[in-house]
């Protein structure tokens, strides 16, 4: 019954993401863009003005800041491309009997900080009126070239080698990009999450010694206690530590919602949906 | 509890800083507009004297020819997606005004980016301006359509 369940909210995530996959995927680059455009205008002395970008990107970092990082598991195309790869990737080893291959998690504690590094690089370039000249060298280019079906990627070499190299790492780390590298993640990261939504757990009542939750999140999140303000800023709402846990120990904030529920992950959906249309993203 | 606080008050201080940079600058567009129309009043009344003193003279001097020849002109062009069309409308040997005739494959976002182009091409009287950051595809494409638009309207 509790697999059922959980097989559920699985397909009902994969189906989300593969809908948005295919109509908004090019939202985190024009989010992105934003930041962008906001460096580069500072930068040139120019005026910021409301743009589609900027718009988008107080949009979605309104709603992060309600609803945590529900983007980034739900509604990013480049995460869903990752979670993918990855679920593939696991699939293929299980097929072969062979056991898949893992970053230690010491390792990826520090790699969590590099996309911090990459926003602040990309921030810079921008500021100095140099990343236009650096046209080709993105990966996301790449991929939204290839999204959309154009295959004339002369001059974007690098870009190219990199997002290979994005995708192989996809495929061995679940949500690789996102946690290490994605700058407009370590933007979300950086922004305070409202306590409402965001996930916690009475840790009094978990079985002795537990850590399944731990060991299933994507970014080793343990999780914070009730009632605390602290917002895990790798947590990408994927909802996968709701369903391991055997006490059903885990909740958002605010108790009565659990963070799974259909209706709540339709609810959340409809409103980003909503809030693109209204972007005219 | 302390990484939330922290979290938001850095947000407020950048926001803060934000809207007090763009504050700053739009005075200084409104003065700038200020100082321009002035200019632009002198420069009239200089106009005003001048041609009554050519009046009295009997001597007109000719309008200067511009460089674009009087019509529409459509252009074509790689954006994003698929091709951008463009129409340039010249009159009196000026640009009077560009629009965007079809742009299918665009995704608005980053198309209404570009367009702030098309202001910019009017100002320069020319297709060599600077593309939109972040909308990179879609602004060369309107500015290739818009040069080659132009090479068919020089004369």
């Amino acid at each position: 019954m509790a697999s059922q369940k959980r097989k559920m909210h699985q397909y009902l995530r994969a189906a989300i993401q593969i809908y948005f996959f295919i109509f908004f995927s090019h939202t985190f680059t024009a989010a992105f863009g934003g930041v962008k455009y906001i460096a580069s205008q500072v930068g040139a002395g120019e005026k910021i003005e409301w743009t589609a970008f900027v718009a988008l990107l107080a949009g979605l970092c309104g709603f992060t800041i309600v609803f945590g990082r529900f983007f980034c598991g739900f509604a990013c195309a480049f995460g869903s491309l990752g979670d993918g790869l990855h679920a593939l990737y696991r699939w293929i080893c299980k097929k072969c009997r062979k056991k898949p291959v893992r970053f230690p998690e010491k390792l990826c504690g520090g790699l969590s900080s590099v996309k911090y590094l990459v926003l602040a690089a990309i921030v810079a370039f921008c500021f100095f009126g140099v990343y236009a000249s650096m046209r080709g060298s993105s990966p996301w280019d790449v991929f939204s070239m290839l999204h959309a079906g154009d295959l004339r990627l002369r001059g974007y070499i690098p870009g190219l080698v990199s997002l290979v190299l994005i995708l192989a790492g996809m495929c061995v780390q679940e949500r690789f990009f996102c946690r290490f590298l994605c700058p407009m993640g370590a933007v979300f990261s950086l922004l305070p999450v409202l306590p409402f939504f965001s996930l916690r757990r009475d840790r009094g009542a978990c079985l002795a010694k537990c850590s399944g939750c731990t060991r299933k999140c994507p970014s080793d999140i343990s999780l914070p206690e009730d009632g605390s303000c602290e917002t895990p800023g790798d947590c990408f709402q994927c909802q996968k530590c709701i369903h391991i846990c055997p006490r059903e120990n885990i909740h958002c904030g605010w108790q009565e919602i659990r963070g799974n529920g259909v209706v709540f992950t339709l609810l959340r959906a409809g409103l980003l949906l909503g809030l693109y249309i209204w972007m005219g993203a | 509890m302390d990484g939330f606080v922290v979290k938001t008050v850095s947000l407020l201080a950048i926001l803060g800083v934000l809207s007090g940079y763009d504050l700053v600058l739009e005075d200084r567009e409104r003065e700038e507009t200020l100082a321009q129309l002035s200019a632009q009043v002198e420069a009239m009344e200089g106009y005003i004297q001048d041609s009554q003193k050519a009046a009295a003279g009997g001597v007109r001097e000719d309008g200067e020819d511009g460089l674009y020849g009087d019509g529409e002109w459509e252009g074509k062009a790689q954006g994003f997606g698929g091709e951008i069309v463009l129409k340039v409308t010249v009159k009196e040997g000026v640009i009077a005004d560009i629009s965007i005739i079809s742009a299918a494959k665009e995704d608005e976002a980053y198309l209404s980016m570009a367009e702030t182009m098309l202001p910019a091409i009017m100002e320069a009287q020319s297709a060599e301006v600077d593309t939109v950051t972040g909308a990179t595809f879609s602004s060369t494409g309107i500015k290739n359509a818009a040069a080659q638009a132009l090479e068919k309207a020089e004369r």
